[in-house]
């Protein structure tokens, strides 16, 4: 049976079906494989490290408990929102910084030896520096996860000015394109594809240091709750509340960034 | 004696370039008429590249004057002349339309908006691509893409099109419909065309004159008025024997011992 594109407008043929079940019973199994090694691996685990590591029975009905609970939702809504602060906030500062290194050989003389020293700064350093410049307000967390996520943003975004079409650039100056327009129409959308991935790597790393931030310094949040319960060794509302949060965390980079990618790079299917 | 009355659109008068202490261009003086198809014929490496960067605008010579129509291209106050130009690749954004991407260069010209649907239309017609414009330059072919470039080029009605062997990267059938259509195109449109070539033939089939340059550093070596009337067969036996006579005249100023068929063609 001939191979279909899977642009061909002949839904029900059968050639199509079956390639389309071989990919999704392909996925589908390394997925299940994958989780149930895992599930696997902590059911072992909580048997030779217990009582330190819960079983997975046990982790499931704290998770039921703390998806009934107000006191996780209030405490889930405040760390969702500094994670959303910082993330919008270091990846605009980001990327500015990653465009004016790329396209300025003045700045990028400037600011490299910079950006090359704050990559190398441990995250912790920043959060221990914040809070003793700060306080534990909202203030300390916010400008350390900033600072310590923004390098990673503009180094991705620099690579990929620096790489840019310069046939491009040419066309705009040869047709006298303001720079306004220069910058929407021909160098943003170049840029598009690392702006996504500094974007996911900046949500994932902001999530995590929020969390940090929030287990070192803060009364509240999801950090402070997981950090609370290690203290009183209920381990598995430790990995409850981390679960719940991974799982959200994880839906809202896949679903919301997945499609913002598939919106913007429409022009490429 | 000069007996075309036509205006000048370009004059380049004593134009050298120089990266370093090395010289790509010697010097440089030629006019180009309204309306004119000249095409540009040198060897490689001649200095080709750096002509079309300072006609372009994009480098200022080390050297001379360029001006268009009237006005002096690299002096700080002039005014911004507006250009055409066809590359060897489309260069068109991939992330727009082929109406969108006609649309921001219309954008930076002073063609009246109100006036852009009718001028899109009308210009994609004349290059058989009306049809595609909607499309994303990705979905087309290398032919249909380089004839959005030309699209663009004589869109924002251009003091004059730079054309950088735009046919070069097509397959030879896509080429050839181009070429044959490429005058016809000129001349509904009334364009002024500085067309750089490698290739003799291609360069007769085309131009009312050709400049010939030296090997590099460039020189102009001959301004060569084709003896051809329009319309012009590719295959005519009058074209090759045009060819000839320049491959027989550029011998000693590009070097050359015997030119084979192949590199004529």
């Amino acid at each position: 049976m001939p191979d279909l594109p899977l642009s061909n407008p002949i839904m029900f043929h059968p050639a199509r079906w079956k390639n389309w079940n071989a990919v999704v019973s392909g996925k589908l199994l390394g997925g299940v494989i994958a989780i149930s090694s895992i599930l696997l691996l902590w059911y072992v685990l909580s048997i030779a490290v217990k009582p330190w590591v819960p079983t997975p029975e046990d982790t499931v009905v704290a998770i039921w408990k703390n998806l009934l609970s107000t006191s996780f939702w209030g405490d889930f809504w405040l760390t969702l929102g500094r994670v959303m602060a910082s993330f919008v906030t270091a990846s605009i500062v980001g990327a500015a910084i990653g465009i004016l290194i790329g396209m300025n050989e003045k700045a990028e003389a400037f600011l490299q030896p910079l950006l090359a020293l704050a990559l190398a700064v441990p995250d912790p350093v920043y959060i221990i520096f914040a809070i003793l410049t700060f306080g534990t307000g909202e203030t300390a967390g916010f400008v350390a996860l900033t600072i310590a996520v923004s390098p990673f943003v503009s180094n991705i975004v620099r690579s990929s000015v620096q790489a840019r079409d310069i046939g491009l650039d040419e066309m705009a100056k040869i047709y006298r394109l303001p720079k306004r327009v220069f910058f929407r129409q021909s160098l943003v959308p170049q840029l598009v594809p690392a702006l996504l991935t500094a974007g996911r790597f900046a949500f994932a790393l902001s999530w995590k240091l929020v969390v940090v931030v929030e287990s070192i310094g803060q009364p509240d949040g999801i950090g402070a709750s997981i950090f609370h319960s290690f203290r009183l060794l209920r381990m598995r509302e430790v990995a409850a509340t981390a679960i719940i949060f991974i799982v959200v965390m994880q839906l809202l980079e896949r679903g919301v960034l997945g499609r913002i990618e598939k919106k913007l790079l429409k022009w490429r299917d | 004696m000069n007996t075309d009355t036509r205006e000048t659109v370009l004059k380049v008068v004593d134009l050298g370039v120089s990266y370093g202490e090395t010289p790509a261009i010697a010097q440089l003086d030629f006019e180009v008429k309204r309306g004119e198809f000249v095409a540009i014929l040198g060897p490689s490496g001649c200095g080709k590249s750096s002509m079309l960067n300072v006609l372009s605008g994009l480098m200022a010579p080390t050297r001379g004057r360029v001006v268009v129509d009237g006005d002096e291209l690299y002096l700080p106050r002039s005014k911004d002349p507006r250009l055409g130009y066809v590359f060897q690749a489309h260069r068109l954004l991939p992330w727009r339309t082929v109406r969108q991407n006609l649309e921001i260069v219309l954008g930076a010209s002073d063609v009246p908006r109100d006036t852009w649907h009718a001028r899109i239309d009308e210009i994609l017609e004349i290059l058989h691509i009306a049809e595609f414009k909607d499309a994303w330059p990705m979905r087309l072919s290398g032919g249909q893409r380089q004839r959005v470039s030309i699209a663009r080029a004589i869109l924002v009605d251009p003091s004059y099109i730079l054309m950088d062997e735009p046919l070069s990267t097509l397959d030879e059938v896509t080429a050839r419909s181009l070429r044959q259509e490429l005058t016809g195109i000129c001349q509904r449109t009334g364009a002024t065309i500085v067309f750089v070539t490698h290739s003799i033939r291609e360069a007769v089939y085309l131009a009312d004159r050709i400049i010939i340059l030296t090997r590099g550093p460039a020189q102009v070596f001959e301004n060569y008025i084709v003896p051809l009337e329009r319309p012009r067969d590719y295959d005519d036996a009058r074209i090759a024997e045009v060819e000839a006579d320049i491959v027989a005249r550029v011998q000693a100023p590009w070097g050359l011992e015997t030119v084979k068929e192949r590199d004529v063609a």
